[in-house]
């Protein structure tokens, strides 16, 4: 997507795209549904039965948003985002991102400390030595309210193992 | 009266200074998610929902619906103070609500506001406390196709009576029921919709799903929008709420009023937030002054405010009786009553007649408790909101985070949430409305089933929701209500253009 333009990408062709989009989820529906049999069995209706109309009303659906888009949103100029709206929704989700990644690797306690310094740091402009014990403090937090008082445990990764906390 | 003996007991069930430590924390914390943006009832009672697993029932829900009362009133603090709703049902309380605290009526314009909403509440519970029974002794003589008729019915408010284009919320809808049906059928066991996905076997959970297009989609939306406190500051004075106390009375048409709306809206699957702005339009328009009205007319905050809290409070009947939430929260609840291993419906006022008796009892005192609670520590919460986004921001992410992952204690529901968060932005911007897909979600397994079992008894036929006069009524309003759009598009275009006619030959158009 050409999300850098100076104008932005325009309403009209979003709402093109989520409708393209929730019509080839309703295809893939009704395609999973007569995959495994929408049809009429022994024991009353399949297990793809109720799902396969369900696809079909998504894909109805979807068609009337796009012929809606049309009369609606074309040539009306409504932008969606523009460039800049959309650099500061980057920064708030690349690092969100990140952070769902490094925490599948290293577990959730240390990836929140991470991500919780790194955006004081980064975006905040808080000095390191605020930013990193503020990380560290949440993460301590979580671990005794849930760990402790809830006993519900979070993902654990290496470095947890390391102080042979299990 | 039968209820009222049902309801002492209930009483008896929860006066322990237990439960009323958990409500005081379940109000602190709804008032908390309701005060933060990016976090709202729905969201905060399916962050909560992993952690009473381990509970029992009553105390669970004691929480979580203290929670979702805390939730109403904190999202009405920061509307009043800083013009930013916390939940979108308290944007009607903006209106009038931030003029009054920016002519340095702050305390009066919030005293009102929660007392205002403490009333709508309590009037809600009532109601639920008279006609539960009631109606579930209605509902005992349900079957299958009138359940899949009720489902029906309620869906169909939803597409005729949304703010947003009725396609928009079928498709909305629609995406809800397929995400429901993915993983494993109830019925025959099977594997369906998962693409031989093995993450996908176990099903997409509602919870993550709330927590993705609530919580992270609305903090992608405020991120956007740059968001920027300049609140009031609120210093709550005791004899100003005295002094407030005293005019209340004076607005009791409005509030009466205001409560009808709200528990209407709130039985049938409108919600709150369209509660809120019906009340406010009523009460403006049938006002003798208007002139007060947006420049901070007490009356603009007493409407919005009873009725989103009579509205939030009758969500639950449906839930309880019939076991159709009328709110997007109510709905969360009610998949944490499944999973707690309690069938809401009427045969729950049979079975577990503590349970339901105990929430009713715990809602007239939670009410009480969060009152009294949201008025001592206003200042508090102010001062959270004084906390930069670039701190706050980020922590809700991580409480997110953690609580999908409790979910069901899979790294992959965390990517899961990216996604659900990506799609509630996109989806908000584009006005597809959320609380349908949720709804769908919570209810789709239990709608198919209703659907199937029906199918099952005619052999295939749709007539079977025509055979009597309770099924055939339900289902000829469903439709009427399914068509009504049309209808008012049709009546609309035919006025216009009558009117165009009419306006040529006059010469002078009429605005």
């Amino acid at each position: 997507m050409s999300e850098n333009s100076a104008n932005g990408i325009s309403r009209f062709v979003v709402e093109l795209g989520v409708a393209a989009l929730t019509g080839a989820f309703g295809v893939a529906v009704c395609y999973g549904s007569l995959d495994i049999g929408a049809g009429w069995t022994d024991m009353g209706p399949d297990a793809g039965y109720f799902p396969f109309y369900i696809g079909l009303l998504i894909v109805f659906g979807s068609l009337v948003n796009i012929a809606q888009a049309f009369l609606k949103h074309r040539g009306t100029g409504e932008i969606f985002i523009d460039g800049g709206r959309a650099k500061v929704v980057a920064s708030f989700l690349l690092p969100l991102i990140a952070f769902g990644a490094i925490s599948a690797w290293l577990g959730l306690y240390v990836g929140t400390a991470l991500y919780i310094a790194a955006t004081m740091f980064f975006q905040g402009r808080y000095k390191w030595w605020i930013a990193l014990p503020a990380g560290l403090g949440v993460s301590l937090v979580f671990f005794v309210v849930f760990e402790i008082g809830f006993q519900v445990p979070l993902l654990k990764g290496p470095v947890e193992a390391w102080f042979g906390i299990y | 009266m039968e209820n009222i003996g049902l309801l002492i007991d209930g009483f008896g069930h929860i006066l322990s200074w237990n439960h009323i430590l958990l409500m005081m924390v379940g109000v602190t914390l709804g008032i908390l998610v309701g005060v933060l943006p990016g976090l709202g009832a729905p969201n905060g009672v399916s962050l909560l929902l992993p952690l009473t697993f381990s509970m029992d029932p009553i105390s669970a829900i004691i929480l979580l619906s203290c929670m979702y009362w805390g939730a109403l009133f904190g999202g009405s603090t920061t509307s009043i103070l800083f013009n930013i709703p916390g939940e979108p049902s308290s944007v009607a309380t903006t209106f009038d609500g931030y003029p009054m605290a920016k002519a340095g009526q702050a305390s009066r314009a919030l005293t009102l506001a929660f007392v205002s909403a403490g009333l709508g509440a309590l009037a809600g519970v009532v109601m639920i406390t008279l006609l539960s029974g009631w109606v579930a002794n209605f509902a005992l003589k349900f079957s299958s196709p009138e359940y899949f008729a009720v489902y029906f019915l309620a869906f169909a408010s939803f597409i005729s009576m949304g703010a947003q284009s009725p396609f928009k919320t079928l498709v909305s809808m629609m995406l809800g029921f397929a995400l429901a049906s993915v993983g494993m059928d109830t019925i025959s066991g099977n594997l369906r919709l998962t693409f031989d996905i093995p993450e996908l076997i176990k099903g997409v959970s509602f919870l993550i799903a709330v927590m993705g297009l609530f919580g992270i989609g609305e903090l992608l939306l405020t991120t956007e929008e740059g968001l920027r406190f300049e609140g009031i500051k609120a210093r709550v004075k005791l004899a100003e709420i005295g002094r407030t106390l005293i005019e209340i009375p004076r607005y009791w048409l409005t509030i009466v009023r205001s409560t009808i709306i709200g528990i209407w809206m709130g039985i049938t699957p409108a919600g709150p937030t369209a509660a809120s702005f019906m009340s406010y339009g009523v009460a403006r328009r049938s006002a003798r002054d208007k002139s007060m009205f947006g420049k901070g007319d007490p009356r603009g905050v007493v409407a919005p405010e009873t009725a989103d809290h009579s509205a939030g409070t009758s969500a639950l009947l449906p839930m309880l009786a019939l076991g159709v939430p009328g709110s997007a929260t109510a709905a969360v609840m009610m998949g944490g009553l499944m999973i707690w291993g309690l069938t809401p419906g009427p045969m729950l006022f049979t079975d577990r007649p503590d349970f339901v008796w105990g929430l009713i009892a715990s809602m007239y005192l939670g009410n009480v408790v969060a009152v009294f609670l949201v008025i001592a520590t206003v200042p508090l919460y102010a001062s959270i909101l004084r906390v930069p986004f670039s701190i706050i921001g980020p922590i809700i992410v991580a409480v997110i985070f953690s609580g999908a992952y409790q979910v069901a204690n899979s790294i992959s529901d965390i990517f899961l949430v990216i996604s659900f968060g990506l799609l509630g932005y996109v989806f908000k911007k584009l006005d597809y409305p959320l609380a349908p897909l949720v709804l769908a979600m919570v209810l789709g397994d239990k709608a198919e089933d209703a659907f199937r079992q029906s199918m099952l008894m005619s052999g295939g036929s749709l007539s079977i929701f025509w055979s009597n006069g309770l099924v055939s009524g339900l289902m000829t309003l469903g439709l009427v209500l399914l068509l009504s759009p049309v209808a008012f598009w049709l009546v609309g275009t035919l006025r216009k253009r009558r009117h165009d006619v009419a306006s040529h030959g006059d010469g002078n158009a009429a605005a």
